[in-house]
């Protein structure tokens, strides 16, 4: 097929803009730096070559596997059958494909309402309101000093990073021999360091599934102490839905705080869906600040007959995003326990500490299993 | 393009270029690589290279620098690297011992503190090293494994890797003359920084296909018949069908032919695979599991997903 040059340069334009732009909508962080990149890629290769061209988009646009996985599945979307018909022209294809692509590209959102809408497997779907006074236990005794403790030891940890300090356990020569060199040339005077304190913030991720229900008091002594203890932390709650309840848990009041909770969550008590609910934060809560300084801590008996394997996946995404993975399993008290729920068995070759706690009493023995946490 | 103003010319005009020089070099190079490789350099920027543990991420950096005939300067990440251990380093031992001398003599007390800070007190560390490099090739900067380091250091790199200059207080600032081709290789046990990954190329280095790993242990393991090394390749694809802790990579496979050739052996047998399992297999639990595999079924190529009797 002749083609004019200069058309085919004009379509080569158009179509890898618009390649960017289906690709920015299916997800992938397209900015414009790495738009002119591709467009000076394009100069350094033969893009007349099919699969060189993208290759040349593909390296400039993503930053991973699964984005490398992502991009080519646009791509063939956008070329549709047309792709290898042509050897060089095929650059001129048709361009109402991109016009077909785009609306049905916008992957986050469909994705989205893909996860809410995610049916209860082997429960219902609730939507009520619990009346979550009745299940707060005013007579517990009072968490406070131990949820202190347990955040004081889930949130810091020695860094391998330094800082000056008067009483430091190491001398620090640079600065040493700068000190020094300016009054006198003995060394009277050492600089030290000590190691900084690494600050870690701390999602929880609360299980309120109908299987729950007998450790509600204790639950949400938890989810209140820990998040007055660590103002940075993160509260979500999940059964079949996923909701942050973060600033409704800032409030002073115990009773009005409930309250809240309770009208905003209204699947309290209803199935569960562990994946959704980790595949919301991948995406979400553990995408933002760094993954060192991330402790994850799950409150789940694990009892999920969902999609297994989903668990497992949304699980190894997690770790990457986080340092460590602690599990806190209410079950894991009782003498007759095993790990037979599905859904624990296949998390547990993630979890870092996994842990008991289902009353007070067991949340000191989880204090002091804390102590060998990192 | 602008090839006027620049003193150097990279050896890579077309992308079967870079899969010839590589090959010349022992290195099996596909397109995707080829092509990333060329505009590393065509573009100047970074490239990022994730993969499994032992497919050959290292060994590109190693093949540039042997290409390009210019220093490979490494920098292996661990937690809690800073810009001491990166960029430079005062000689204190040799920075005390002038100031003793000095004590002795005061024409050197005057100047003592312009001297101590002088160049050749100066322990110059990786980033340093490859910002001064005087080129006129570029020198092949390999940032190993930079996921175990921390985000301080990330920040820090992206800096570094936006600008090539370097300020020592003392001294004054260095600014590359010819930038450094930069390979960092990450084994993806965290996600990096957004803003460190937008700043490279990408590409995911997989296993090698069976045909291509054929050929990496041919050129690799020399004195190899090409039957040993078709049956290496198979095998090793069957084995990285099978879930183990760690699955052995090209450098596993390697290592198994020379093994192989080593023992003098024409053809693999389930005995074969089980008495050196050592050599390809790094976890005991691993070592274990092939045990309870239907390794007959493996050999002959079939998939073995699950234990015979389970």
């Amino acid at each position: 097929m002749a083609v004019d040059p200069a058309a085919s340069s004009a379509s080569l334009t158009g179509h890898t803009l618009a390649l960017c732009r289906a690709a920015r909508a299916a997800g992938l962080a397209v900015t414009h730096a790495r738009a002119i990149d591709v467009f000076r890629a394009l100069d350094a290769i033969d893009w007349r070559q099919p699969d060189d061209y993208r290759l040349a988009l593909r390296t400039n646009l993503v930053s991973s596997r699964e984005d490398e996985v992502l991009f080519d599945r646009v791509y063939r979307t956008y070329w549709g059958e047309l792709e290898g018909a042509y050897e060089g022209d095929y650059i001129l294809a048709r361009s109402e494909m991109i016009q077909g692509y785009l609306p049905a590209g916008r992957a986050n959102e469909a994705h989205r309402e893909m996860l809410s809408e995610t049916e209860a497997v082997g429960a219902e779907e609730v939507q009520r309101r619990a009346n979550l006074a009745l299940r707060w236990d005013d007579d517990a005794p009072p968490l406070e000093q131990l949820i202190r403790e347990l955040a004081r030891r889930l949130a810091t940890r020695p860094s391998r990073r330094v800082r000056a300090a008067r009483r430091g356990a190491r001398v620090d020569l640079r600065r040493t021999v700068r000190r020094n060199v300016r009054h006198g040339l003995d060394f009277v005077e050492l600089a030290r360091v000590k190691p900084k304190t690494r600050k870690t913030r701390i999602v929880l991720l609360s299980d309120v599934s109908g299987s729950m229900d007998a450790f509600n008091p204790f639950l949400l002594q938890l989810m209140l102490g820990l998040q007055q203890a660590l103002k940075s932390s993160r509260t979500v709650v999940f059964s079949t839905r996923t909701t942050e309840i973060t600033n409704l848990l800032r409030r002073r009041s115990v009773p009005e705080t409930l309250r809240t909770v309770a009208d905003k969550v209204r699947h309290w008590s209803g199935g569960t869906d562990i994946g959704a609910a980790l595949a919301e934060l991948n995406r979400g809560i553990l995408r933002e600040g760094s993954a060192r300084a991330t402790v994850l801590v799950v409150i789940s008996d694990g009892y999920d007959n969902g999609d297994i394997a989903r668990i497992r996946e949304e699980l190894a995404a997690a770790k990457r995003q986080i340092r460590t993975l602690v599990w806190i399993n209410p079950m894991f008290g009782a003498s007759t326990f095993t790990v037979r729920a599905a859904g624990m068995k296949a998390a547990l070759p993630y979890v870092d500490h996994f842990l008991p706690a289902f009353n007070a009493k067991a949340l000191h023995e989880l204090v002091r299993g804390l102590k060998a946490l990192r | 393009m602008n090839d006027s103003d620049k003193p150097w010319q990279h050896p890579f005009r077309r992308i079967e270029d870079v899969e010839d020089i590589f090959d010349r070099h022992d290195y099996v190079a596909d397109r995707p690589l080829g092509l990333t490789t060329k505009l590393a350099f065509d573009l100047e920027k970074p490239v990022l290279l994730e993969g499994e543990a032992g497919v050959g991420k290292t060994e590109v950096a190693k093949v540039l620098a042997a290409v390009l005939d210019t220093p490979l300067i490494r920098l292996q990440c661990y937690e809690g690297l800073d810009a001491a251990a990166t960029l430079y380093e005062w000689n204190y031992a040799r920075q005390i011992l002038e100031i003793r001398l000095a004590e002795a003599d005061a024409a050197r007390r005057d100047s003592l503190e312009q001297t101590i800070f002088g160049e050749q007190f100066l322990f110059a560390r990786p980033l340093l090293q490859a910002i001064r490099h005087p080129g006129p090739r570029p020198a092949v900067l390999l940032i190993d494994e930079v996921d175990r380091a921390d985000e301080e250091f990330e920040a820090f790199l992206l800096e570094i890797l936006s600008d090539f200059q370097v300020t020592v207080p003392e001294l004054g600032t260095f600014e590359a003359a010819q930038r450094p081709v930069v390979i960092l290789t990450s084994n993806r046990t965290r996600e990096l920084n957004d803003a460190l990954k937008r700043r490279c190329l990408y590409l995911w280095i997989d296993y090698p296909t069976p045909d291509k790993e054929r050929e990496i242990i041919l050129r690799r393991v020399p004195g190899i018949e090409a039957r040993l090394a078709d049956r290496v390749a198979e095998v090793m694809r069957g084995l990285r069908a099978v879930d183990f802790y760690k699955r052995p990579g090209v450098a596993e496979a390697l290592d198994w032919a020379r093994a192989l050739l080593g023992l003098d052996l024409t053809d693999i047998l389930p005995e074969t695979l089980r008495e050196t399992a050592g050599v390809i297999l790094k976890y005991r639990e691993d070592i274990n599991r092939l045990d309870r595999l239907d390794l007959e079924a493996l050999l002959e190529g079939h998939a073995v997903e699950r234990e015979p009797d389970a």
